[in-house]
């Protein structure tokens, strides 16, 4: 548990098992997760190339119970998918899914019938070279991270073009390949500014409010976030991707805590090792928090090693009950916690 | 055709994966002996960065699987600015050689390659003693089988066989006394990580990387009798003993050789080999001074080692890919250059035994040399890749309106290398560039039909016999 003056973050549990095909429980490669309508956890697997065609959206609940999946496989036809990042539901209960590959936003409903899409390539106003970070205010109002077009662009819930900011650079306001994207109670817009190592908040129309972080390994410090989730106080949550960590930010800027991970095994994975004894017998002799040599000793390799921790942390979301859901795509899982 | 230039492309066929023009012009400006010292002294390189590489592959993150962990180093060789750094990892790779198949622990992998960067232009002795260290090439010879209690030979023997000596200079007792040596020597957490290998397990959490560990308590450190000499030998001792030995040199020496200049050894050849055991001992056992000699003798520079050498399969994909400039920034196909490989008989991190790859005219059968010449005709016949357009302008420069074919063939050999083909090579590639029509151009540029006949002769090319030749 990690308690500051006004917040605790406690650990509550893993939901997660590798799965590489359209089966089952099990996720490959997540991306993202989405809270839907009766609490249930929808999560974006994005697969490997070698299995691509199960590239889908996966569903369960807090007790673990796998309750159903959606996808149509890999392609630009559609409701297919090629590279998803990111995915929110909007005020009508729609989930719209970003692909960074084929340039568009589809639009699903929550049991994975395709309602619509928009988007294709290009650099003009609608158009996308790269969508990533995707976010929804109560309004249906929804913004997205253009990644490599290094701006955030903003649109009506049906995908009619509103207002777009941002170009390539380093100041304010500007983006070096932007990732993740949340909104506080204001609709103020956090932007997981991924390649500058910092995070950006706007007002809801893109005017720069502030920054968050700089470049390192140190506690105010970020390298490559991404993604940001604001709780109910106004505290920060950033994905620190390159640095394998979660970082909470207070609404001054401040580290309010530093989280890196503290896996166990969800329900999914203790079936597993009901069926293969021999892996348990030989894991329970093993140290899985190890001191890794200098020449691995950094925060992806350490996290390579070191199954408990974060690895490959890509997304980081809040629901409307406090939990805290760190998304890992290189584990196949996601961390839960509780913020009181 | 300068010599100056033929002499560098050469070079650079062997210690990288071949240059383009505007990469020869710049090693030119420093000279052949300078350009061979940074070579060999490359400092840090600049390459594609990890995090754009991890972003976009979610399985070149994870290094789950073979083909993520393959491609992942392609995209190193494709984009580094050192390219013998990689060309030498892949000499290591194919000497010292570890295969998935046995560890399905990728980042293990690519982790030795990572060590083969950091100690491979240095002290064969450092480089010994980490390649014993190293927690893949342990799973794969199992020397995490090797107890205090009950050796496990293997390492110790394909250490002495394959690795540094050679069959004939060593006993069977010297391998007995080799291998308890290395007892203790270990992965963390072996017996879960060795379950985990044996049955290809990903669950529940994917895998989970190697690290060494020595136990001290499972090492014979009894007095043991190597090569003659005597003592309580730990195993780097052991690779102590190893590296003063002649034939380790010669060894050595030898495989260099047969990689970087010429498949067969003449008897010039033996004269450059026992000129690089004289710079191996000179030197304290580095790698780099070894090398510098070969680089630097009238052998390898002599019109006779030039395209002595069937290109491996890896240095094929790379050196046309690289030409095309190809794969430049992350790109969602990658994996079938991997596969490409394969095709060709030389699966990058999948060698077929611990002899590594049969080299030389082996890498040639009727399957593989379709495989070759239709992946190096697709990527350079295409005017849409970068570097293609670069040739195509190279070409065309200094001509107004009309290019014969004859000129656009030897300007077209001239900017692709140069490649120097023999008469017979060359009598059909202007039969083929006289079979497309005539090349006008239109104020000395190619319009888009031009472009496309230009980059179809540089397929073409690509398909020669000579082509396949370093």
């Amino acid at each position: 548990m990690v308690i500051t003056n006004t917040t605790s973050i406690k650990y509550l549990k893993t939901i997660g098992i590798v799965n590489n095909g359209f089966n089952g429980r099990g996720f490959a490669n997540p991306y993202d997760v989405a809270i839907g309508p009766g609490d249930n956890i929808f999560v974006l697997n994005r697969c490997d190339p070698a299995r691509r065609n199960a590239i889908r959206v996966g569903v369960c609940n807090l007790d673990e119970e796998y309750l159903y999946e959606f996808g149509y496989g890999f392609g630009d036809g559609d409701g297919q998918m090629m590279l998803p990042v990111a995915m929110a539901f909007d005020a009508e209960g729609r989930l719209l899914i970003t692909d960074e590959h084929t340039n568009r936003i589809t639009i699903y409903s929550d049991e994975g019938e395709v309602l619509g899409k928009w988007g294709q390539k290009g650099e003009s106003e609608g158009e996308f070279n790269g969508p990533a970070g995707i976010a929804t205010d109560s309004s249906g109002t929804v913004y997205i991270c253009d990644q490599r077009n290094h701006r955030v662009q903003k649109y009506t819930a049906d995908g009619m073009f509103l207002t777009q900011w941002g170009s390539q650079g380093t100041g304010p306001g500007e983006f070096n390949l932007p990732w993740g994207l949340g909104l506080d109670a204001e609709d103020n817009v956090y932007v997981a500014d991924w390649r500058n190592d910092r995070v950006q908040k706007f007002d809801s129309n893109g005017h720069h409010l502030k920054t968050i972080g700089d470049s390192g390994v140190k506690q105010e410090q970020l390298i490559r976030p991404s993604a940001v989730s604001i709780d109910q106080s106004g505290n920060v949550y950033v994905a620190d991707w390159g640095n394998e960590r979660l970082q909470v930010f207070n609404s001054e800027g401040k580290v309010i805590a530093s989280l890196r991970g503290e896996a166990t095994l969800s329900d999914w994975a203790k079936d597993f090792f009901e069926s293969n004894p021999d892996e348990m017998e030989t894991r329970e002799i093993s140290d899985l928090n190890p001191d890794v040599p200098d020449h691995l000793n950094d925060p992806y390799h350490i996290s390579s090693q070191t199954e408990p921790f974060f690895w490959g942390p890509v997304s980081v979301r809040i629901d409307d009950n406090n939990r805290l859901y760190v998304v890992e795509s290189n584990r196949h899982r996601i961390q839960i916690y509780e913020i009181e | 055709m300068s010599q100056d230039v033929s002499l560098m492309a050469h070079l650079m066929r062997r210690a990288g994966f071949g240059a383009t023009r505007n990469e020869l012009d710049e090693y030119l400006s420093d000279g052949y002996e300078a350009t061979v010292d940074k070579l060999l002294d490359p400092g840090e390189s600049d390459h594609m960065p990890d995090d754009l590489i991890r972003r976009y592959h979610v399985d070149q993150s994870e290094l789950r699987q073979l083909d993520g962990a393959g491609a992942y180093w392609l995209y190193r060789m494709l984009t580094t600015s050192n390219p013998l750094e990689e060309k030498l990892a892949l000499f290591w790779h194919g000497l010292f050689a570890t295969g998935y198949a046995k560890l399905n622990q990728a980042r293990a992998l690519l982790n030795q390659i990572d060590m083969f960067r950091k100690y491979g232009f240095g002290s064969f002795r450092d480089l010994l003693v980490e390649l014993s260290r190293d927690p893949a090439m342990i799973l794969w010879l199992d020397n995490n089988e090797n107890h205090k209690e009950a050796i496990n030979e293997n390492y110790g023997r394909e250490l002495l066989e394959l690795f540094s000596m050679g069959i004939g200079n060593y006993s069977e007792d010297d391998i007995k006394e080799c291998a308890k040596a290395f007892t203790g020597w270990t992965l963390k957490n072996a017996e879960y990580m060795s379950v985990r290998a044996s049955k290809d397990s990903i669950w529940p959490y994917g895998r989970i990387a190697w690290h060494y560990e020595y136990r001290a308590d499972d090492h014979d450190s009894g007095e043991k009798k190597f090569l003659g000499e005597v003592g309580n030998f730990n195993g780097e001792d052991i690779v102590d003993i190893i590296v003063t030995q002649k034939p380790t040199a010669r060894f050595l020496s030898t495989r260099l050789f047969q990689y970087f200049a010429s498949d067969e050894v003449d008897d010039d050849g033996v004269q450059v080999i026992k000129a690089m055991m004289d710079s191996y001992f000179e030197s304290g056992f580095k790698v780099s001074a070894v090398l510098r000699t070969l680089f630097n003798s009238d052998y390898f520079k002599s019109e006779k080692c030039r395209y002595s050498r069937v290109k491996g399969p890896v240095e094929s994909v790379v050196g046309t890919a690289r030409l095309a400039g190809s794969y430049q920034e992350p790109t969602l196909d990658v994996h079938s250059l991997w596969a490409q490989t394969m095709f060709m008989g030389q699966g990058l991190l999948a060698p077929p035994t611990v002899e590594g790859w049969h080299e030389g005219v082996e890498w040639i059968d009727s399957g593989s040399l379709v495989e070759r010449i239709n992946f190096a005709a697709k990527e350079l016949s295409d005017p849409a890749k970068e570097g293609v357009q670069d040739i195509i302008r190279r070409v065309t420069a200094g001509y107004i309106d009309l290019i014969h074919a004859e000129n656009l063939v030897d300007s077209c050999l001239d900017f692709m290398g140069p490649i120097q083909v023999g008469a017979d090579t060359r009598e059909g590639l202007i039969e083929f560039a006289e079979s497309q029509g005539k090349l006008h151009l239109k104020n000395g540029k190619t319009d888009e039909d031009g472009s496309a006949q230009v980059a179809r002769l540089i397929g073409m090319i690509a398909s020669t016999r000579e082509y396949q030749l370093a």
